[in-house]
């Protein structure tokens, strides 16, 4: 039943927003033609390395609409260098068990919001209800298969409207050396160029063992995408490492293992930049606690000469706070953050809103507010020092439409999947109207509808990735 | 303060002996016993006088001395004798009131009456006199440490002993034993290794250079350093050839025999030394057994390296050794058996700082970061079996053959517990500590085999051949290194008290290395000898031929505890798995690409000429020709391009000797060659293992280094085992091999990787070698000067971005001063030996850094050892070797001051004690005694 209210009401919510225009608009249906595609891949057969004496099987051309293509077990899907495969809108691609896909060219999954794409394993069922099944025997941490590792000269990377699902197996030495990348990764998604352009919008990514995204450098433009169940018993969820540059805007972590967003200058290379990451109106629900060492957080992490800033961005029940690390020093000269929400239903939680032993400096925007007792954050409070949370412990509820809190029923390590509940925000919440416009998002990948970004939505007045306008997270 | 003491209680000791031998006397008749032909002092003769009944006898000191004091006067019979010469006749010395005689006497040979073979009829080559004769007579420029010298060192192995030898340092082990050679600055990668003249294969999985502590050193006869290469030895010797002249077959029956024990003054109840059982070791890794297919679970390995640990407190070491050896069928067949055991227990305490991957721009540019602290402890039993025989027969006065066997083996038992503070700022702060503790069991089995077949033979009346037939193999077992871990998350208060630990993240981790090197090669060599002229002249031509193949098997299963598990100290109830299932599988194992086989054919060609110019200028000269055919398959996928490759060169090597006696005494010597260095079999095939810092991965398109060399050397021998020696040399490397950080795949994964430096390098110095015997006492010292330069691309972080620096540094491991002093005291009439030994090595690179001025630097490190040999009986002796005096330590310094490294990372620095640097690794092995007995027949 809520399924069907919430868009009805954003759709009231749309229309009183947008005002009279489209009512008023005239209509037209004029025919475009679409020349059909030059290298259609073939969905006859199963993309298949056997028989060949290696793992590779090599793919080109597009993948065609509201077909089902499936690359067989243990081979590595490999896009060479100067070639480019595109899926089409509504495309499923069915991986086998310990394949992957090996991106040494263009790889562009230009899902849509009606056709999105899958990339995925056949016959798995999510078990996501909270506590039903233990990490060790979900397949969301199965690393079914290896995942989309981007090579040293893949140039550009686009998931659009596409679902990413059980990746994360370790790569091991033949797809490793194929994709020049790790004999040990398990990674669901890999991207290693610098002057190459790695663009995700409106996905879902699903499982994973290690870091989930990792991004060893590169230019990036992460919007507006879901990610659930990432990261087995460690890895941050989007680890950005030395020479990555750009934003990470209205993303929704649920269940992270560790951190949510990361970035770090650590393994910066000649000639590729300083990282430089902006992030504004993430949402972080219950992330942190598959990953059991202390004082590994659970929502953002700056840290070793990484640069940029963070914003409007929500945590909920994260083990750790927005953390910003003093050594290896992150560089806190361009470093830059404020209008940050977070919610504790524990003290211990409360106690980690400004992780010990850190040097996050408290901001006068940030909720709740720094100066809400005696207690918490006492005068001569020191960053990275021990405070008192106990007056801010279930202390500004952000009343979303469908997630009661305080949780009850589970530990918070167990809700790490949407499974049904509804993160936008109700009327009455106290995240709406708190944000800071006024920053700037740093886009240096090309904006382009296929090739590119299609929408770089700048940052939002309501706290988080869910706008109360409707934009932002389109999920 | 105790090792001050100890020291200051051997000095007076030796102060004591020194006053000994100064005593009034009245008639006195002395001399000195001279070998009859060449005129060397006889050290150790047994000089007797007579006069009716009274009788006396004495023994020849180092110079060769002897002296009879307080005599009445009158007429004295006084005769020598010595072991391999005839008695003399009586001489008959008369001597009056207050007078003092003098009276030399000379003693031939026996053997030159005997032994009229022309073959090389080796005699007593134990003494060091023989030593000094045989560099005085050498073709090119070499040091040698004579049987003599070697079983007095306080050395039980050739790794330790080789230090001794002018220009030599030694990198040590972790438990601070000596292994590898450096020689006058070039480190092991420069040198090679021979066995009575024949190279021996490695048992290292990567490497060409041999482990030098596998040499029980009692098994030597001499130990040669050849410093400038002659056309008929091996080229691949840029620094220098490290030949083992091992014992060979007596002229008559021989046999000692040593047992001794001792301990390490490391261990005691509060530090114990930490064994395991190798009972339960699986020899093969589930993928050997199995097959690659298997998917293998914990079931399929034993941690019985880890559980069966057990604390000694304090273990015994052990040596024993014999020699046997006669000559039989009227002298025509000579046999030797040398059999020599050791079981040593060292160990070392050991803290380290670990270099994060790059340095920070705060507090300022290129301000060092350290990402771990570490904290060891290692506990090693080496047990070292070592068994040589040889066999000559000379069938006539032309015909001589002889089989040569070697057999060396060890086991290596090493117990390695670390904790390791990690993140240092990251994860571990003031108020929380993330500590890694792990316990690696390592049993390391090496073995190297040697069987060589030589003739010699005279073909015609100045035609000399001679050939050998070798089959080596070296092996090295690693089989299931076993390492256990789990992190402590400690939550600390302001005090430092742990408030609170959290046990969990345990790894457990099988790991099998096994490799074999086989060599089976022949060695050939033609002289003539005409009389051109006036002038004997030799011209010799020869080769080799070695056919090599090796091969290298790895294998690495990393199992999980699983994360959420906490851990109650108890290893039995961790629930271990492999993360995912398939991480079992032979064909996935992470090490699986970097097994590989190798093929390796050498012919090398050599032609030589020497004769003397004019009477005093011996000139040597000729060139080699060395022909390399390399071939290395891997069991990387097809898909990967460096799967397997075959590589040739060749190359010429001209070489000129030119030795000029300045007197009978006096050489100088002038010496060019060029010579190679081949990379390791390791450093060519891609691997991809986990170093110490960083991932290492081979370069199959790695060169050989190429060298030009000039030497040239001034020597005096006065006399008896005296000796000066001056030197300098030159050396350009092109292509000189050192480790640079590369990117490989992502920008952002750095890897080390063996490459030719651009540019070449220049190694440079000047040495010096004096050994000087007063009566009783005697001093050895040798100080070499060394300067080496290469100049790299480095990191320079002034900001953010970094840029690329050029910096000039010496060559890794080489020191600019080595220096070595030894005082000795030997008295026949005592039966006592001593020997203090001190061992200097200077400031040297340790690791070099990807970034601008960030290389780790050994401290100087200098070593006081002490030993003596004190005859009990007749044939009994007592022996003693003390070792690491003053409990020095091994020291490893950034040049960076300590204060001003990140404020947040100073509580993790530990304890510094210079001002101008940081403290980044320390090493502590302390005092350790041996003692024993030899019998000698």
């Amino acid at each position: 039943m809520k399924k069907i209210l919430f868009p009805a009401i954003l759709m009231v919510i749309t229309i009183s927003f947008a005002g009279c225009k489209k009512w008023s608009g005239e209509h037209r249906d004029i025919y475009s033609y679409t020349p059909p595609a030059a290298n259609p891949v073939s969905d006859k057969a199963p993309l298949s390395c056997s028989g060949s004496g290696t793992s590779v099987v090599s793919v080109k051309g597009t993948m065609l609409t509201g077909k089902t293509y499936s690359v067989e077990a243990g081979c590595d899907l490999v896009i060479n260098p100067l070639d480019t495969l595109l899926m089409q809108p509504g495309v499923t691609l069915n991986m086998g068990a310990g394949s992957s896909i090996i991106a040494l060219g263009t790889l562009v999954s230009n899902g849509s919001k009606d056709r999105p794409n899958f990339i995925t394993v056949a016959g798995v069922t999510k078990i996501d209800a909270p506590g039903t099944v233990t990490a060790k025997s979900d397949p969301a941490f199965a690393g079914k298969w290896k995942g989309i590792i981007g090579g040293p000269s893949c140039n550009l990377m686009v998931l659009r409207w596409t679902h990413v699902e059980f990746a994360g197996g370790t790569e091991g030495d033949a797809t490793a050396k194929l994709a020049g990348s790790g004999t040990g990764n398990q990674y669901s998604i890999l991207f290693a160029n610098y002057k190459g352009n790695f663009i995700m919008e409106d996905s879902w990514l699903y499982g994973g063992v290690d870091d989930p995204i990792r991004i060893s450098s590169g230019k990036v433009a992460i919007f507006r995408n879901t990610f659930e169940k990432n990261g087995v018993s460690g890895g941050d969820c989007l680890n950005l490492k030395g020479g990555s540059t750009g934003t990470l805007a209205y993303n929704f972590f649920i269940g992270t293992a560790t951190n949510g967003q990361k970035a770090s200058n650590k393994g910066q290379a000649v000639g590729a930049p300083q990282t430089n990451i902006v992030m504004y109106n993430n949402t972080f629900i219950s992330g942190g606690y598959r990953q059991v060492q202390s004082g590994r957080g659970g929502s953002i992490n700056f840290e070793e000469g990484a640069a940029g800033m963070y914003y409007n961005n929500v945590a909920v029940n994260c083990k750790y706070g927005y953390r910003v690390v003093g050594s290896p020093i992150a560089d806190v000269a361009h470093l830059s953050y404020g209008n940050n929400f977070q919610y504790a239903d524990s003290l211990f939680v409360a106690n980690q809103f400004y992780p010990t032993g850190y040097i996050t400096q408290p901001q006068t925007t940030d909720i709740p507010s720094i100066t809400t007792s005696a207690k918490y954050l006492p005068a001569g409070y020191t960053p990275g020092s021990v405070y008192d949370g106990t007056d801010v412990v279930q202390k500004n509820n952000p009343m979303f439409i469908n997630f009661p809190l305080p949780a009850t029923g589970h530990p918070l390590a167990q809700y790490n999947a949407l499974n049904g509940y509804n993160f936008r925000l109700q009327a009455s919440s106290p995240l709406i109207g708190k944000g800071n416009t006024t920053i700037k998002p740093l886009i240096l990948v090309p904006l382009d509808p296929v090739y590119g970004l299609s929408e770089a939505t700048p940052p939002g007045a309501d706290l988080g990735c869910y706008q109360i306008n409707g934009v932002g997270n389109q999920h | 303060m105790k090792h001050n003491y100890l020291l200051l209680k051997l000095l007076s000791l030796f102060l004591c002996c020194l006053f000994w031998s100064f005593s009034t006397f009245a008639q006195t008749i002395r001399g000195k016993v001279f070998d009859s032909k060449t005129g060397e002092p006889l050290v150790g003769a047994t000089v007797k006088i007579e006069r009716g009944s009274f009788k006396q006898a004495t023994s020849a000191k180092l110079d060769g001395s002897y002296s009879f004091k307080n005599l009445q006067p009158g007429t004295y019979k006084i005769d020598a004798k010595f072991i391999g010469y005839n008695e003399s006749k009586d001489d008959v010395v008369n001597i009056n009131e207050g007078a003092t005689v003098t009276q030399n006497i000379l003693l031939q040979d026996a053997n030159t009456q005997v032994n009229e073979v022309v073959i090389a009829g080796s005699a007593n080559k134990a003494t060091d006199r023989s030593a000094r004769t045989l560099e005085r007579n050498a073709n090119s420029v070499i040091n040698i440490l004579s049987q003599n010298t070697i079983q007095l060192l306080p050395d039980v192995t050739v790794g330790n002993a080789i230090q001794r030898v002018s220009g030599v340092s030694i990198q040590r082990t972790s438990t601070g034993e000596g292994r590898y050679a450096i020689i006058r600055g070039m480190d092991q990668r420069y040198n090679n290794t021979l066995v009575n003249g024949i190279k021996i294969p490695s048992p290292d999985d990567r490497y060409r250079f041999v482990p030098m502590d596998i040499f029980p050193s009692e098994m030597l006869e001499r130990l040669e350093v050849v410093k400038a290469l002659t056309p008929n030895m091996e080229g691949d010797a840029i620094g220098g050839s490290m030949n083992l002249v091992m014992k060979s077959a007596p002229d008559r029956f021989i046999f000692d025999a040593n047992l001794s024990g001792g301990f390490s003054t490391l261990f005691s109840s509060s530090r114990p030394f930490t064994s395991f059982s190798s009972s339960g070791i699986n020899k093969n890794s589930p993928a050997q057994i199995n097959g690659n297919d298997y998917a293998a679970t914990f079931k399929d390995f034993n941690s019985s390296a880890i559980t069966s640990n057990k604390q000694l407190s304090n273990p015994v070491s052990s040596t024993a050794g014999f020699t046997i050896g006669d000559r039989f069928l009227d002298k025509k067949l000579g046999v030797i058996l040398s059999a020599s055991y050791q079981n040593i227990y060292r160990g070392s305490n050991s803290k380290e700082l670990t270099p994060n991957a790059a340095p920070t721009i705060v507090p300022a540019p290129n301000s060092p970061q350290f990402s771990d602290s570490y904290d060891r402890t290692y506990s090693t039993q080496t047990q070292r079996v070592g068994l040589h025989t040889k066999i000559d027969y000379i069938f006539d006065k032309n015909n001589k053959i002889s089989l040569y066997n070697l057999y060396l083996h060890t086991n290596e038992y090493q117990s390695r517990q670390t904790s390791d503070t990690l993140g240092l700022g990251l994860n571990s702060t003031g108020l929380s500590k993330q500590i890694t503790i792990s316990n690696r069991s390592t049993f390391t089995q090496q073995t190297v085999y040697n069987a060589t077949l030589q003739g010699n033979h005279r073909l015609a009346d100045k035609l000399d051949f001679d050939w050998d037939g070798v089959y080596s193999i070296a092996k090295r077992n690693q089989p299931d290194r076993t390492d256990f871990s789990y992190d402590a998350n400690n939550a600390v208060n302001s005090a430092g008290e742990v408030t609170a630990s959290v046990k969990n993240n345990m790894a457990l981790s099988h790991h099998w290395e096994n490799n074999t090197d086989k060599d089976i090669a022949g060695y050939g060599n033609l002289k003539y000898s005409p009389k051109i002229g006036n002038t004997d002249v030799e011209f010799a031509l020869g080769g080799l031929y070695r056919h090599k193949t090796r091969d290298a098997y790895y294998a690495t299963y990393d199992l999980t505890g699983g994360k959420a598990t906490l851990y109650n100290n108890n290893f039995d109830a961790v629930p271990f798995y492999f993360n995912l299932p398939s991480d079992g599988i032979g064909n996935n194992n992470k090490d699986k690409s970097n097994n590989y086989a190798f093929k390796e054919d050498i012919n090398a060609e050599y032609v030589q000429a020497k004769f003397k110019l004019f009477d005093r200028l011996q000139v040597l000269g000729g060139v080699r020709i060395e022909n390399t055919l390399q071939s290395y398959n891997t069991e990387q996928p097809l898909t990967y391009s460096q799967k397997n490759g075959t590589i040739s060169y060749t190359d010429v090597l001209p070489s000129l000797h030119l030795n000029y006696s300045l007197s009978d005494l006096q050489n100088l010597r002038l010496s060019y060659y060029a010579a190679i260095s081949r990379p390791g079999f390791g450093e060519i095939v891609p691997y991809n293992i986990d170093g110490e810092y960083y991932k290492q991965i081979g370069n199959p398109n790695l060169k050989h280094s190429t060298s030009n060399n000039y030497d040239l050397r001034y020597e005096l021998f006065p006399g008896g085992a005296d000796q000066l020696l001056l030197g300098s040399f030159y050396k350009n490397i092109q292509d000189p091999i050192e480790y640079f950080v590369v990117t490989n795949g992502g920008p952002s994964a750095l890897f080390v990787q063996p490459g030719n430096a651009q540019g070449g390098a220049t190694n440079y110095g000047f040495e010096a070698l004096v050994t000087k015997y007063f009566g009783v006492f005697g001093v050895s010292a040798n100080y070499t000067y060394t300067h080496s330069s290469i100049t790299t691309d480095k990191l320079l972080k002034i900001d953010n971005s970094p840029i690329v620096v050029q910096q000039t540094r010496s060559l890794q491991g080489q020191a600019a001063s080595v220096a070595n002093a030894s005082f000795l005291f030997k008295s026949q009439k005592l039966g006592l030996d001593m020997q203090l030994a001190y061992v200097y090595t200077g400031e040297r690179i340790a690791q070099v850094s990807t970034y601008y001025n960030l290389d780790f630097y050994y401290h100087p490190f200098s070593q006081l050892d002490f030993s003596f040999e004190k005859k009990i009986v007749n044939r009994l002796s007592f022996y003693g070797k003390v070792n690491n005096l003053t409990n020095t330590a091994n020291k490893i310094y950034l040049k960076y001051p300590h204060a001003d490294i990140d404020s947040k990372q100073q509580e993790f620095l530990g304890k510094q004690d210079i001002s101008g640097q940081t403290l980044v690794q320390s090493d502590y092995y302390k005092v350790s005694f041996l003692g024993g007995f030899r019998y000698k027949f």
